[in-house]
């Protein structure tokens, strides 16, 4: 019971917070950690907590360990809001957030109106899993960094290694939710048309997470007669669809973002095999020895958002070595400018913020599912197998113009 | 053509499903008089039940189950809880139903988790029934169906047909009279409900293995089902069967058409005018398929308030 | 004498909300504000369903569209309009009012369990429909504005919007308490209790009910408008059903039969969600657990057994209730300690973690810590501890509910739990 010792250090900081002479650096994660998306929530936050144990162990920050405070939002933006209050009171340096672009969203307007009001005081959001456009576009802003892929970087990558593996065909059907993330999808996959060589032969968008019968969007692939389909849905609407298309016998090969959700490839079965996924990282490309290292300490194999989650941690990690406050205050600019100079290493290849918007520069790496996989997925003998890395220059995507950083001072 | 037939089908299909959890909601309406809210949580109930039992002993004997646990557990709701706030009215019944369905979705989060869980029909089932214009139609589909419409028949002949019908029926009608012939009352609502209950448990147990099972289930479908009853009018099978297809129908047809409102008005010429106004105008029917329910309903309000098959208010 | 002490007691309660916040943390200033909007929306929400008898499973479409009309206005100032920030809420009333007619007007076509049907689909219908809607509704991310200056004022702490949400509670409040009194109010109770007698006496029933939904969504719309103010962002996650099922839980568990009863549901679930929310992931189990125990063993919520109490126990009776009370406290603790301990391990031993170290162990159970202790899965002391303390708090239960039952009898005094109240509300079939 993590928590209750979490708690009890909380209010003992609230109570005392004359007393401590070291000033502790406070990392907040405000997840969801009841409610629908509990799952991915959590993986968040046990991810940070690996990240923060290894800084921890290495001495601290400003002379104490770093502090970590899980805060629980409920799974909405009000209970984010509610909470990104609560972590100003405990007096929170970083929040740390992913699940859902919308609460992102929240955070980071939260961050730019309690920054404005409370200059010295500021408060960094490291982004580990949003990837609406808007957050580094019409909403970016200084204090906010974003450690993960975005639409575009997904599809580029996505469509150019289904390509090498003779996968895509010329004719791409889109289907995705109706929000900006399944927007921007639809948007780059369209984008990438030309670069790719194929033609959109239809598109959908349809309700988030509502729809429980997938087979009349069947219907509709089918009257298209696609050779792939590439779809940015997670959760349900992507397992329902896999399931619909396997069940009436269509022959076309999935191209997914979120395919390796813990439980889709066990709930697919063996319709998940071939499909291929775009993801920040698969244990399967790269370096063995951070998955195995990740597996002492935490008991599985990183997968889903964790690995971006431990990157993000250690470049934060990497940005803390080069500020030092002597163990005074602590100033969140200073490390945001120099979290700005880190290039961080993974075992794909370099992770570099770039200034101008604040995403991260990053490979991608595109995998397939597999039968007898190295790192099986779900207890089942399938798995994802890396079939290109792409290194983040050629993954990115230019600024937004949409995007007008103040930067400080 | 192809498009036509296909979402017929599935419109069909996903209708019997529905129909398949109202029918027990509609039956404890109409014989008691109570709204289940739990009603859909006693669904995904028996998924998760057919589940874990599924696991251990296969698919058949979870499909047996499942059933029988969830009618226990509405009987147990049935005769020990109902009656403790019977005395305070309807309003109470609902309440308490309201946060029993609360408890039941929790109660599956803290022993199943959050994730979905990999309940998956047997691969004996999972083959195509038919082949309509080169799109296989699985086999469990029709399974789906068939057990909605033997549900249908059964429930219809055991009502209209049998002797227990006529008790049932006699007990909702004029209770102190059938108790008054001999008929122990309390027994006939306690086996109603858990029929009821069991209903909702074996469409959750056979539907489970072809959607996903996960905590959601329940209050996902659970929306579209009171909006079956209402449209159907509350209590009356027939009318949820009717409302239960027409959703599925509509669901399934809307899918494919990018229809919009500002469509419409280009019929008439005012297409730009209605374009350039967005909004509601230019959302598109395929990407608002989930709302349809809803928007049916208030329209059968206006139309017919006590529902397409439902006694007058 | 009654009267006195109840103005007294709201002016005590009055000025301890405004002189007491300056002086505690954020966090805790946070909470009241929350505290507040959440017994303003309940209240509200009362209005339709207690008072009234409409049982409404949708009230989050109010609120919602409150806060979103409350946003957009603040959206306006920040573009230059010259508004008083003070008196934003009025856009939230005004939506709501308006949203309230018209839905109101579809929901009281039918009544009773339709009516409640009907209002959790029209919340869903929002609640679906919105995020496609860019332009009013800014998608699935919603809308986000500040709060601007205004004479002086920068509403820019939390104490600021503290004490503006004050204001507009308890000017709401004090609406809400005088509509009560008003012929209206009275007729809203008829409403609930006859309201064939309110047709016969040559009223129209569907337009006074339209009226009441109205009222109420209004008042919804002030609370959503606060809650705008206070967080400066709406999002189309307001029409969840989530929020509305909060309120109906608050206003239940707190009783929906007198005037305050709500608040006092809303005070504590508030408070409860504050303090517990980040200590246990089984929270929402245990809110469910509260309000079905309410239900079932006091109908009339918490204010209802409270109110029973200070209308039918004199001073001296508590030296002869005080003793079987405190047993029966006992005795709850205990049993809530074994539900707690229970819980909690279902919760470790099936949880995610635990199952990791199942695979680690190869297969053997291992010890986990819980409440800062190890425990063995198959230990006589694990199961040990629930079973000892239900049995002994059921045991104690079971001798103070005897106990307590004398000492009323003794009083000469109609026991249960406000069972001489007005009828609860009625949903006529």
């Amino acid at each position: 019971m993590k928590k209750f010792a979490a708690l009890a250090a909380v209010s003992t900081i609230a109570l005392g917070a004359h007393a401590v002479q070291a000033e502790p650096l406070k990392i907040g994660i405000i997840e969801s950690l009841s409610g629908a998306q509990t799952s991915s929530g959590r993986l968040y936050a046990t991810a940070v907590q690996y990240g923060v144990d290894k800084i921890n162990a290495a001495g601290g920050f400003n002379g104490e360990d770093v502090q970590v405070i899980e805060y629980d939002n409920a799974g909405g933006s009000t209970g984010a809001a509610d909470k990104f209050k609560q972590a100003v009171a405990d007096g929170v340096n970083i929040v740390i957030q992913g699940a859902s672009s919308a609460i992102a969203g929240q955070i980071t307007e939260d961050v730019r109106k309690h920054n404005l009001r409370n200059p010295g005081k500021e408060i960094l959001f490291i982004n580990v899993g949003a990837e609406a456009m808007e957050l580094t576009g019409d909403k970016c802003q200084f204090y906010h960094f974003r450690f993960t892929t975005t639409a575009p970087m997904r599809v580029n990558a996505m469509t150019s290694a289904m390509k090498e593996a003779g996968d895509l065909g010329t004719r791409v059907y889109s289907i995705n939710q109706n929000y900006s993330w399944g927007q921007d999808v639809q948007a780059a996959i369209n984008a990438a048309a030309e670069k790719g060589g194929y033609e959109v032969v239809d598109e959908v968008l349809h309700d988030v997470n509502k729809i429980q019968d997938f087979a009349p969007f069947v219907a509709r692939i089918k009257a298209a007669n696609p050779d792939s389909v590439i779809t940015g849905n997670w959760s349900n609407d992507l397992l329902l669809l896999m399931k619909a298309t396997g069940d009436a016998g269509l022959d076309v090969t999935f191209g997914t973002a979120y395919l390796d959700q813990p439980g889709n490839i066990a709930n697919a079965g063996e319709t998940a095999l071939g499909h291929y996924i775009a993801n920040n990282y698969d244990n399967t490309a790269g370096d063995a020895s951070f998955a195995e290292e990740y597996k002492a300490a935490s008991g599985h194999y990183p997968l889903f958002v964790e690995p971006q989650t431990i990157f993000a941690v250690g470049a934060l990690s990497q940005a803390l070595e080069g500020v030092d406050f002597a163990g005074g205050d602590i100033d969140v600019s200073k490390i945001a400018l120099a979290l700005e100079d880190v290039t961080y290493e993974t075992p794909v290849g370099p992770i570099a913020v770039r200034k101008e918007d604040h995403q991260t520069i990053r490979p991608v790496v595109v995998s397939r599912v597999v039968e007898n996989a190295r790192y099986p997925a779900d207890d089942t003998s399938m798995g994802f197998e890396a079939v290109k890395v792409v290194p983040g220059e050629q993954a990115i995507y230019p600024v937004q113009d949409s995007c007008d950083m103040k930067r400080p001072g | 053509m192809e498009f036509v037939i296909i979402s017929a089908l599935n419109g069909v299909t996903y209708g019997l499903l529905l129909f398949m959890v109202s029918a027990g909601l509609t039956l404890i309406f109409g014989m008691m008089g109570v709204l289940n809210f739990a009603h859909a949580s006693f669904y995904m109930l028996g998924a998760y039940i057919a589940y874990a039992v599924s696991s251990y002993f296969g698919f058949w004997t979870g499909l047996i189950v499942a059933p029988v646990i969830v009618g226990i557990v509405g009987m147990l709701v049935e005769r020990y809880l109902l009656p403790r706030v019977h005395a305070h009215g309807h309003a109470h019944e609902l309440l308490l139903t309201f946060g029993l369905a609360m408890i039941i979705e929790e109660l599956i989060k803290l022993f199943f988790g959050d994730f979905p869980v990999n309940y998956q029909m047997p691969d004996n089932l999972r083959f195509a029934a038919f082949t309509v214009f080169g799109t296989d139609y699985p086999f469990y589909r029709l399974f789906i169906g068939a057990t909605a419409i033997t549900m249908f028949a059964l429930l219809w002949f055991l009502l209209a047909r049998t002797r227990i019908g006529i008790v049932v029926r006699a007990a909702e009608r004029l209770p102190a009279m059938a108790e008054a012939l001999g008929h122990n009352i309390p027994v006939v609502f306690m086996g109603v409900f858990g029929v009821g209950a069991a209903l909702a448990g074996l469409a959750g147990a056979v539907a489970g293995a072809f959607y996903p099972t996960n905590p959601n289930m329940g209050l996902e479908l659970g929306v579209i089902v009171f909006v079956v009853v209402v449209v159907g009018g509350l209590g009356s099978l027939k009318g949820s069967l009717l409302a239960s297809l027409l959703i599925g129908l509509f669901s399934s047809y809307s899918v494919g058409l990018d229809w919009s409102l500002a469509g419409l008005f280009g019929l008439v010429g005012l297409g730009d005018w209605a374009q350039s106004i967005g909004g509601l105008m230019t959302l598109e029917l395929s990407s608002v398929s989930a709302t349809i329910p809803f928007a049916l309903m208030l329209i059968v309000l206006l139309v017919r308030p006590a529902g397409l098959m439902g006694e007058r208010n | 004498m009654t009267n006195m002490r109840n103005i007294l007691l709201i002016a005590a309660v009055l000025v301890a909300l405004v002189a007491v916040p300056p002086f505690l943390g954020l966090g805790w200033q946070n909470a009241l504000v929350n505290i507040l909007i959440a017994s303003l929306f309940a209240l509200a929400f009362n209005l339709l369903s207690g008072q009234a008898g409409l049982l409404s499973f949708g009230h989050a479409a109010y609120f919602g569209m409150g806060a979103f009309a409350t946003l957009h206005l603040m959206l306006a100032i920040e573009d230059g309009l010259s508004f008083p920030t003070p008196l934003l809420p009025l856009a939230g009333a005004a939506m709501g009012l308006l949203i309230g007619v018209v839905a109101g007007f579809f929901a009281t076509m039918r009544s009773g369990v339709y009516f409640a049907l009907v209002t959790l689909a029209i919340a869903e219908l929002f609640h679906s429909l919105t995020p496609h809607l860019q332009g009013f509704f800014g998608g699935e991310s919603g809308i986000s504005s500040m709060r601007m200056p205004w004479q002086g004022f920068v509403f820019g702490t939390v104490l600021e919007v503290y004490y503006l949400t004050l204001f507009w509670v308890v000017l709401s409040v004090m609406a809400l308490w005088a509509y009560t009194r008003t012929p209206f109010g009275r007729l809203t109770l008829a409403l609930r209790d006859n309201e064939q007698r309110v047709r016969f006496l040559g009223y129209n029933a569907h337009t006074s009910k339209v009226i009441i939904f109205a009222v109420s969504a209004m008042f919804s719309g002030v609370a959503g408008g606060l809650q705008a103010i206070s967080n400066e962002t709406a999002n189309y996650a307001l029409f969840s059903s989530h929020i509305s099922a909060q309120v109906v839980l608050q206003t239940f568990v707190g009783g929906a039969t007198i005037f305050f009863g709500p608040v006092v549901g809303a005070v504590s679930f508030t408070l409860f969600a504050y303090l517990v929310s980040d200590l246990t992931r089984s929270w929402l189990f245990y809110q469910g657990l509260i309000f079905v125990l309410v239900m079932l063993f006091a109908p009339t919520g918490i204010g209802g057994v409270v109110q029973h109490h200070l209308r039918n126990v004199r001073r001296d009776d508590w030296l002869l209730l005080a003793g079987p009370y405190a047993l029966a406290a006992t005795g709850g603790v205990l049993i809530a300690g074994a539900v707690i301990y229970l819980t909690e391990t279902v919760a470790v031993l099936f949880g995610e973690e635990y199952a990791v170290q199942i695979r680690n162990a190869e297969g053997s159970l291992p010890a986990y810590e819980m409440f800062g202790a190890w425990w063995e899965p198959f230990g006589i002391a694990t199961w040990l501890v629930p079973v000892v303390l239900l049995a002994a708090g059921g045991a104690i239960l079971v001798k103070s509910r005897g106990n307590i039952l004398k000492c009323w009898e003794k009083m000469g005094r109609e026991v249960g739990e406000g069972a001489h109240e007005p009828a609860a509300p009625g949903v006529a079939k």
